[in-house]
């Protein structure tokens, strides 16, 4: 397998889309219950959990950017192999498809179980997951550009969900946030992991990384879109702990969307209808672009076309959720896809970049010593 | 050949995202009984009765709305009851009032305010009331006036009241925010029918989900006040007539008769702004300083108002009446062991490094003393001088 990945001009994207679509993949079904699980390790500090993990992903964006500063144009599925070898480097890429499949299957499932719980309580999971993986696959079918551009449209369409938040700033109680920082460390950093789930997404830019047309942009923009994800998730949880009293953040299961509850326009006496529905838009890029992430493993790794690729995880995703039926199943796999991805996507990117700096600077001592001799 | 297998494959794959969400359940209007209202008391032990208000859309029945009432252990229980009793399918999602009796409240609500959290079809915004007698005889009054709709009735008579600023806002999202905080407690609107229609009495005080108490108007006002940062209502205070007696205009017609014995003074406060302070943490002394603007409405008594030193001494008369009534309120409160005002909030939101349970601030609570500070300011006097 090549390291390097030199697609055609006609497929690559400019870097600014970077920004809409880090913070996109960033926002998912996660931020409708991060403040829930941020609040019940790190209490009414919560919020600072949240921005600190805000700024800790920030580091990680930084460290995958110096990493892939030192190929050409290499993806993650190129850049193990170069560093381990032909077997344990495509060993991992199979985790990591593994992983970005998962991710693929959490997002929609999760989803799901808001639609069922809120809206259609007799809903079988099977229909909805078909449109919703039916759509992706149909978007990931159109390549990369259509991924980027579905991710651009959806940041642009839900755009207008963030200022509903006023509405709860008039119930809210502000000496819920006093006396701030009134936690332990151990319990500020646990609340840092619990916020790692939500903050996830950006380590697709492992992938993405090829097709960015400008390279040299591609930190400024991909920082640009983790700063707005921090911002706004922040102030969600800040939100969340003055709107709600102590005890009922702890057993809101989804408190954005109980927050959306309040709101009443003159002809909709229920705005989190629309609220759970728009979520589809915010989702469905969020799926489309772990799918493309994952199905390109197949053309990379396993001599396969990318469109076969696409089908199968497709339909075992589909084929998977019949598996799942209760809420306690479905949050052990989100645990469990969690703690995956806060070793893949947090700490195993910042370890491979001190591994490939090293490496490199190696490769040119030797270089320099061949010549000097 | 590939790409008319490819174009016919796309164009099913379409259709199936087009048409599978039709596959979900229906909800016809015609066929939906929306509940407006519903009521709760207590029957018997381990039984509670629910009656429910329901607006029908079907055009061929004579009344719009329907009541019916059945016995159960649960809420839950009683909606399969009244579905039994009902040719259309009951849904919440237009509730607008729930009725608490008063016997019912003294238990405790809390097992039936779950009930509510938990059900998605219940909007947040949910009125929750207390009967003075028992629900149902508030939900009767549906009957002897088929022309209202009791949902809408309630619903309206509360919603005039909260944007008036004449009551706490008693919405299922402020009874719950209130409820889970341990630096504070509910209070709610009492019902009461008169004359075959429903009036608000007062206001219950809860100390968690139990009703404890009532409170008249005059005392809701300064709750009013001490809870709310926004405008409050219309509040009247009484003097005493040798207290005025230095500016008092001693020309004017009704300055000589004698119709009170009293002078009464009417303001209407534009904007106030009440501050909690915990001064000493070791004493439990905090500071209520409430600053008011207000309108003075009406004077029994011809008063001078051209001169600003008399308004100066209105003002001042105004402060000591409110302090003296407001640290009356405050003890009350704290006798009765409720905290509707949200000390223990504040309380909170000064302890570093501790963890305060609700028990724990019930036992500060008491020894807790209040220095009560007011500012009113007389901003205009009506049209005339």
């Amino acid at each position: 397998m090549k390291v390097d990945l030199h697609p055609r001009l006609g497929l690559l994207f400019n870097a600014y889309l970077l920004m809409f679509f880090i913070h996109k993949v960033q926002t998912g079904v996660g931020v409708v219950g991060l403040p829930r699980i941020v609040y019940l390790d790190s209490k009414h500090d919560a919020w600072i959990s949240v921005f600190l993990a805000g700024v800790i992903t920030g580091i990680v964006i930084w460290a995958m950017f110096i990493m892939l500063k030192q190929y050409d144009s290499a993806d993650l599925y190129g850049i193990q192999v170069d560093i381990y070898g032909r077997w344990i480097g495509n060993f991992l890429n199979i985790v990591y498809m593994i992983y970005l499949s998962a991710c693929f299957f959490t997002i929609f499932m999760n989803y799901i179980e808001i639609v069922q719980v809120w809206i259609f309580p007799n809903l079988p999971t099977w229909q909805l997951s078909l449109v919703l993986i039916a759509l992706s696959v149909y978007a990931v079918q159109g390549g990369v550009r259509i991924v980027i551009g579905f991710a651009f449209l959806g940041v642009l369409g839900t755009l207008w969900l963030g200022a509903i938040l006023i509405v709860p700033m008039k119930y809210a109680d502000t000496t819920h946030l006093f006396p701030i920082l009134n936690i332990d460390v151990k319990h500020l950093i646990k609340g840092i992991y619990g916020s790692s789930l939500s903050m996830m997404g950006f380590e697709l830019l492992m992938f993405f990384y090829p097709f960015i047309k400008d390279k040299k942009s591609t930190l400024l923009y991909a920082q640009i879109g983790n700063l707005y994800t921090t911002i706004l998730f922040t102030v969600v949880t800040l939100v969340s702990i003055m709107f709600f009293a102590e005890d009922s953040l702890a057993r809101t299961i989804w408190p954005v969307l109980s927050m959306f509850k309040i709101v009443r326009l003159p002809n909709l006496e229920r705005f989190e209808f629309i609220a759970v529905s728009f979520w589809m838009l915010i989702i469905l890029p969020n799926m489309s672009a772990y799918l493309w992430a994952a199905s390109k493993g197949f053309s990379r790794v396993i001599k396969m076309k990318q469109k076969h690729g696409i089908w199968i995880i497709g339909i075992l995703g589909w084929a998977l959720a019949f598996f799942v039926h209760t809420r306690s199943q479905m949050n052990t796999v989100t645990d469990y896809v969690a703690k995956m991805g806060f070793v893949l996507a947090f700490c195993y990117p910042v370890m491979l970049s001190a591994i490939v700096l090293m490496k490199k600077r190696f490769m040119r001592r030797k270089a320099a010593n061949a010549q000097g001799s | 050949m590939l790409k008319v297998r490819k174009r016919i494959f796309f164009t099913v794959l379409i259709l199936c995202v087009l048409f599978v969400p039709g596959c979900v359940e229906q909800k016809q209007l015609e066929k939906l009984g929306l509940v407006t209202a519903v009521g709760y008391d207590l029957e018997k032990k381990n039984v509670i009765r629910g009656t429910v208000v329901v607006h029908q859309f079907d055009p061929m029945a004579q009344n719009i709305t329907k009541m019916i009432t059945t016995t159960a252990n649960t809420s839950r229980g009683l909606r399969q009851g009244q579905n039994l009793q009902s040719n259309q399918k009951l849904v919440t999602g237009q509730m607008r009032c729930v009725i608490y009796s008063k016997e019912l409240a003294k238990k405790g609500v809390i097992q039936l305010v779950d009930a509510l959290n938990r059900d998605s079809t219940v909007g947040n915004m949910v009125y929750l009331t207390v009967a003075d007698g028992s629900a149902k005889e508030i939900m009767d009054i549906d009957k002897t006036n088929s022309k209202i709709s009791l949902g809408t009735y309630l619903y309206n008579l509360i919603k005039q009241n909260v944007e008036s600023e004449q009551i706490l806002s008693p919405t299922l999202q402020e009874f719950n925010h209130n409820y889970y905080d341990i630096g504070k407690d509910p209070v709610l609107p009492v019902l009461k029918v008169q004359n075959r229609d429903v009036i608000i009495k007062g206001l219950a005080l809860f100390k968690d989900d139990q009703y404890i108490a009532e409170l008249g108007p005059k005392e809701h006002f300064y709750l009013k006040i001490l809870s709310d940062k926004f405008n409050a209502g219309t509040h009247e205070l009484g003097f005493k007539r040798s207290d005025f007696e230095r500016i008092r205009l001693k020309k004017g017609e009704h300055s000589i008769r004698d119709v009170y014995s009293k002078l009464f003074i009417d303001i209407d406060s534009i904007n106030s702004h009440a501050k909690l302070k915990l001064i000493d943490k070791k004493t439990l002394k905090f500071k209520v300083e409430v600053k008011l603007d207000s309108r003075l409405l009406e004077s029994t008594e011809p008063l001078d108002y051209s001169n600003p030193s008399s308004i100066k001494f209105i003002e001042k008369k105004l402060n000591q009446a409110m302090e003296k009534d407001i640290n009356g309120l405050m003890k009350y409160f704290q006798k009765l062991d409720v905290d509707p005002v949200g000390i223990g909030n504040e309380y909170k939101a000064h302890l570093r490094g501790k963890n305060l349970s609700k028990k724990e601030w019930r036992e500060i609570y008491k020894r807790a003393s209040f220095d009560v500070q007011v500012k009113n300011r007389i901003v205009k006097t009506g049209v005339i001088d």
